[in-house]
């Protein structure tokens, strides 16, 4: 027989033996790890999912009616809810920006529900010229829109099973348009659900000339001079609202710090106590024992071999622990941002490793006085019951 | 300085040397000498290669060596696992010994012969400490003395550390490639996966072309996106890395396959066990060279990927536009003087575009403008190095010759003209250019994405 | 005349200012069987443990098989105790998580490569072939014996080693495991040195010594 596979075979006898004991440790390895693996799961996929939400807004600064609350994300990240249509006036708002001597690329939005057949859908009107500056990673599959013309949302092309070139009818409440699909738009975000048009056509459905509902701000400046030019901004706006974008998303930054700190330190806890307790089993275990080592070292087995032997066991626990932690943690990880974030978490295959780190480090550093006294035991001693 | 920039040269042919000497036990002695002579072999051979055939020559014909040793070595690692579960017959023949007589010397002077080689480049450029006389008796002291030794060295390398026949060739060859990784221009592993990213994409745009759809609209987003990765840098690396690592895991596999002595006529048991664990240890053993080689190719490819030479890269200076669109560079301004022969690069901007382009003089006394990025990766644009320029993003060196001609990973040349105060530029020119060339290199591959 | 298996000349051994052994010079011949007797505390364990390379000795000189002990590393002693010498001990010292086979194959695997069938083969041969997967809890102190025999035999020692090794056995069992090393040794011709406190076990032997305190006393030659 192979040695190695004899070796494997051996250590699960061993452990075996003492299933108690390797239970023990084993629920130990694995709590560690999978509490590893949930904090790096959730601070992993919820910092992305924070900043991408702020990324994929595209401006920096974003003006609202005061009326309105903003609306902000998508999924669970949602930063908040339109309570009220609002609008602001588009004139207003351009004289306000040229007056206050801010440069800024601007777009103007406004979002409102048309109806097509017998249900309502979400259409965001917009002048297709700024969009294609402030949102460069619009993948548009088909042409820009003329006159007349409309984009849909991926999503919402799929399940109206629509495609360039079809021609769609949106009744608003003033008139109703026919309008021609030059093209489906993806971009990954909440953009994916709607129907894009012109803004002063939908202005004109809506019959809303000149009313927007958000007018984003993509201003050249950073952290506090941003602040600033805000601040600025806001006495010339005076029924609505200005925000930084980073600001709507510092609640979310917020929550998910603080759940990274009690779980950082709940893991930091519980790393501490498995090390003490590994290094505890791991003693009384080789203390039991010492016989059957000294017998290994007395039958020829040289201490290099021996002490073999014992990390075996503790890197076997090690794997074990680390294979069964990933899967609890992802469980974790799962029910954390769910219940806090609402949101699933991604999946993140490479944190195994982490987790088996974790585990391995665990069990082999919780080992190491015990395996020192393996490699120095004497034969003789423990074989005369000493 | 210098001396540590040699020193990866010098590693490998001590590495060759001990290597060689580990696989051919039998005849140390000759070898050590001929190792030693090959280096100053190459060594002179390269000294007067640069002397009589000033440009990319020698360079190329060095490469090309080095990439047909590799080559050959997975003709000869395919050969070892085909043959590695044949039980060894007890050498009756001689032909295996005769076949050594050969290859040992073969193996031996041609390692040491480049690697004299591949040490000899360094002293090549510009920047070189020594003129090629004193630099070529440098090396061969070194070389002598390296032979010696790895001599001397290798005999004390544990008696049970041995190599198998293509694990040494292979360990020569890790560490020729490794040797050569260090020098940009001697690089291999960017142009193997250049040629593995080049092939895979013209067989899908055939493949596209004639089978499928050409630019469907039906296709689905998610399909492009597995069509995108085909084209993509990552296909030419992770092929290149297949076809870098691959004969060194055969070699390996060969090794692990090997059959193990009969024992089935000894009686006693305890001796037919130690019999078979000795050579499993024995096999064993043989793995260390090329999983060593495994070791060293990584580092070589990491080289390659992360070469560590300093390029002349200078922060792009904004211009402006006047009102008649006209961008002008003066040709002495500041510290800037554009007919020093190196890289000025430049940024415009316009609205929400930015432009980088670079001006310089080339070695034929021309000026040049270009933009900083090619027609065919993404725009990460060149640094100045010894004689060339380097596209960032695939590695490709560019003589300074050819720069302001278009075509391949040449930088996109830009018309301009040339007045005595300096050089006059298009806006528009240049922002068409940019965004046309950007579009069609960074915009799209992403998108893929 | 060959060179003697075990060769010991001045051979002490201390325990910090207990003297153990008093300087002891002995010979003994390949193939031949020694019993040692004494009373308790005399020296015999210690005496076999620096035979078999488990302690090093405090002074003098061991060479058994022609190695000279104290020139072996640690790990020196461990691969000359797995090629040369099996041992047996009074209280088994069996791994009891692992099968009879499984701790002749412990030996093995020590030694070289396990080998299960030739475990078997070894256990058929103490005449435990129906109890090759019992654990050691499962066996009689007799059966444990035996295979404790087979495993200090599977690498074909040349010194077999027993400290006591009938000392728990009825008078039935210590015959039936004499009478297995006896053939044993007629097949692999190994040297056999045997601690005992009784009479009748010790006549089994080839020669019989005497310690007392440390010294060697008394040598009585049996048979040649
Ligand atoms: N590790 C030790 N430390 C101190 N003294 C020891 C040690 N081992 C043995 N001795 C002492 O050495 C002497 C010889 O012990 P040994 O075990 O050789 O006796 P023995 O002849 O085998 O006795 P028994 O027949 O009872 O087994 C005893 O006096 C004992 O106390
Ligand atoms: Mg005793």
């Amino acid at each position: 027989m192979n040695r190695r596979r004899w070796l494997i075979k051996l250590l699960l006898a061993a452990l075996a033996h003492r299933t108690g004991r390797t239970l023990l440790l084993l629920s130990v390895l694995a709590m560690a790890s999978s509490l590893a693996t949930a904090l790096g799961v959730v601070s992993l996929s919820m910092g992305k999912r924070v900043s991408e939400e702020v990324r994929k807004y595209g401006a920096n600064l974003v003006v609202v009616p005061a009326a309105a609350r903003l609306e902000v994300g998508s999924g669970g990240l949602n930063f908040g809810a339109i309570s009220d249509p609002a609008y602001l006036d588009q004139g207003r708002v351009e004289k306000a920006l040229a007056s206050g001597g801010l440069k800024a690329e601007r777009s103007f939005h406004l979002r409102g529900a048309l109806r097509m057949k017998d249900a309502d859908v979400l259409v965001e009107g917009v002048n297709f010229a700024d969009v294609r500056r402030l949102f460069p990673w619009w993948q548009l599959r088909g042409g820009w829109p003329g006159p007349g013309e409309t984009v849909v949302g991926s999503d919402l092309a799929q399940r109206l099973k629509l495609k360039a070139g079809d021609t769609v009818e949106l009744t608003g409440t003033a008139q109703t348009l026919k309008l021609k699909v030059s093209g489906v738009v993806v971009t990954g975000g909440e953009e994916d659900d709607l129907f894009f048009l012109a803004l002063p056509e939908l202005q004109g459905a809506l019959g809303l000339p000149g009313q927007l509902t958000e007018v984003r701000l993509l201003v050249s400046a950073e952290g506090d001079t941003l602040k600033d030019k805000a601040a600025a901004l806001q006495p010339l706006l005076p029924d609505a609202k200005v925000r930084e974008v980073r600001q709507i998303a510092r609640t979310s930054e917020g929550l998910l710090a603080k759940v990274k700190l009690l779980m950082t330190l709940v893991t930091a806890v519980v790393l501490i106590s498995a090390g003490s307790s590994v290094t505890g089993t791991m003693s009384t275990t080789v203390l039991e024992r010492s016989r059957e080592i000294g017998l290994m070292k007395a039958i020829g087995g040289t201490r290099w071999e021996v002490l073999l032997i014992f990390c075996g066991e503790a890197l076997l626990l090690g794997v074990v622990g680390g294979v069964v932690g990933y899967l609890l943690g992802s469980g974790i990880a799962v029910f954390i941002t769910r219940t806090v974030f609402s949101a699933a978490p991604e999946f993140i295959p490479w944190l195994s490793a982490v987790s088996l780190a974790v585990s391995l480090f665990l069990a082999l550093l919780g080992s190491v006085g015990p395996m020192i006294s393996v490699f120095k035991l004497d034969p003789v001693r423990s074989l005369r019951g000493e | 300085m210098f001396a540590a920039k040699l020193l990866p040269q010098l590693f490998a042919f001590f590495g060759i040397a001990a290597v060689v000497l580990r696989g051919y036990p039998e005849r140390r002695r000759p070898l050590a000498v001929s190792v030693g002579a090959g280096f100053a072999v190459g060594a002179a051979v390269a000294f007067f290669l640069f002397r009589n055939f000033p440009g990319s020559f020698p360079f190329e014909l060095i490469r090309t060596v080095v990439g047909a040793s590799f080559f050959l070595f997975w003709g000869i690692a395919v050969t070892a696992l085909y043959r590695s579960s044949e039980r060894a017959l007890p050498d009756a023949s001689g032909r295996s010994s005769r076949l050594d007589a050969v290859a040992a010397p073969v193996i031996a002077l041609g390692a040491a012969v480049t690697a004299g080689a591949l040490a000899a480049c360094r002293f090549s450029g510009n920047d070189a400490p020594l003129g090629p006389v004193p630099a070529l008796v440098l090396l061969l002291v070194i070389g002598a003395l390296l032979a010696a030794a790895g001599f001397f060295l290798e005999a004390k390398l544990p008696e049970a550390l041995t190599v198998s026949r293509a694990g040494t060739l292979g360990g020569v060859v890790a560490l020729l490639l490794l040797s050569s990784s260090y020098l940009v221009r001697l690089d291999l592993f960017s142009p193997l996966s250049m040629k593995v990213m080049k092939g895979c994409h013209d067989f899908v745009h055939q493949f596209m072309e004639s089978v499928l759809i050409p630019d469907h609209l039906f296709v689905r987003p998610q399909i492009w996106g597995y069509i995108g990765i085909l084209f993509s840098k990552e296909v030419g690396f992770w092929g290149g890395m297949v076809i870098w690592f691959t004969p060194f895991l055969l070699v390996a596999i060969a090794v692990r396959f090997e059959l193990l002595p009969s024992v089935g006529h000894i009686r006693q048991g305890a001796q037919r066990r130690k019999l078979l664990a000795a050579a499993i240890r024995q096999r064993r053993m043989k793995l260390i060279v090329p999983l060593l080689s495994l070791v060293l190719m990584a580092g070589a490819a990491y080289r390659s990927s992360f070469p560590d030479v300093e390029y002349w890269d200078p922060k792009p200076i904004p211009v402006a536009a006047d009102p008649s669109g006209d961008v002008f560079i003066p040709r002495k301004g500041g510290e800037v003087d554009l007919s020093d022969g190196k890289l000025h690069k430049y940024l415009l901007k316009g609205g929400a575009r930015e432009v980088r382009f670079f001006v310089m003089l080339t070695p034929t006394g021309k000026l040049t403008v270009d933009l900083d990025a090619c027609a065919i990766c993404k725009p990460d644009g060149y640094g100045q190095g010894e004689g060339s320029v380097i596209c960032y993003y695939c590695k490709t060196l560019i003589p300074l010759e050819t720069v302001g001609k278009p075509g391949g990973c040449n930088p996109v040349p830009v018309a301009f003209s040339e007045k005595p105060d300096g050089v006059h530029i298009n806006g528009v020119t240049l922002v068409n250019a940019w965004s046309t060339t950007v579009q069609s290199t960074g915009a799209k591959k992403e998108g893929g994405k | 005349m060959t060179v003697p298996t075990i060769q010991t000349a001045g051979l002490t051994k201390g325990y910090g200012d207990i003297c153990a052994l008093k300087p002891l010079d002995l010979q003994v011949a390949e193939g031949e069987w020694l019993s040692v007797m004494g009373h308790s505390g005399s020296g015999k364990s210690t005496l076999m443990n620096l035979v078999g390379g488990l302690d090093r000795p405090s002074g003098g000189s061991l060479s058994v098989g022609g190695q000279d002990l104290s020139a072996l590393s640690e790990d020196g002693l461990a691969r000359f105790r797995r090629e040369f010498v099996g041992i047996i001990f009074q209280q088994h010292h069996l791994v009891p998580y692992l099968s009879a086979v499984e701790n002749v194959m412990l030996s093995q695997y020590f030694h070289s490569v396990p080998d299960e069938a030739e475990a078997r083969l070894a256990l058929e041969r103490v005449g435990l072939g129906h109890r090759l997967k019992n654990r050691p809890g499962e066996l009689s102190g007799g059966e444990q014996q035996r295979v404790c025999i087979a495993r200090a035999i599977i690498n074909s020692p040349k010194l077999l080693l027993g400290d006591e090794p009938t000392g728990n056995l009825d008078h039935k069992s210590t015959v039936m495991v004499l009478e297995l090393l006896k053939e044993l040794r007629a097949e692999d011709r190994f040297t056999v040195v045997l601690v005992t406190h009784n009479e009748e076990v010790a006549a089994w032997g080839d020669r019989t010594i005497y310690l007392d305190d440390g010294v060697l006393v008394r040598e009585e030659r049996l048979r040649s």
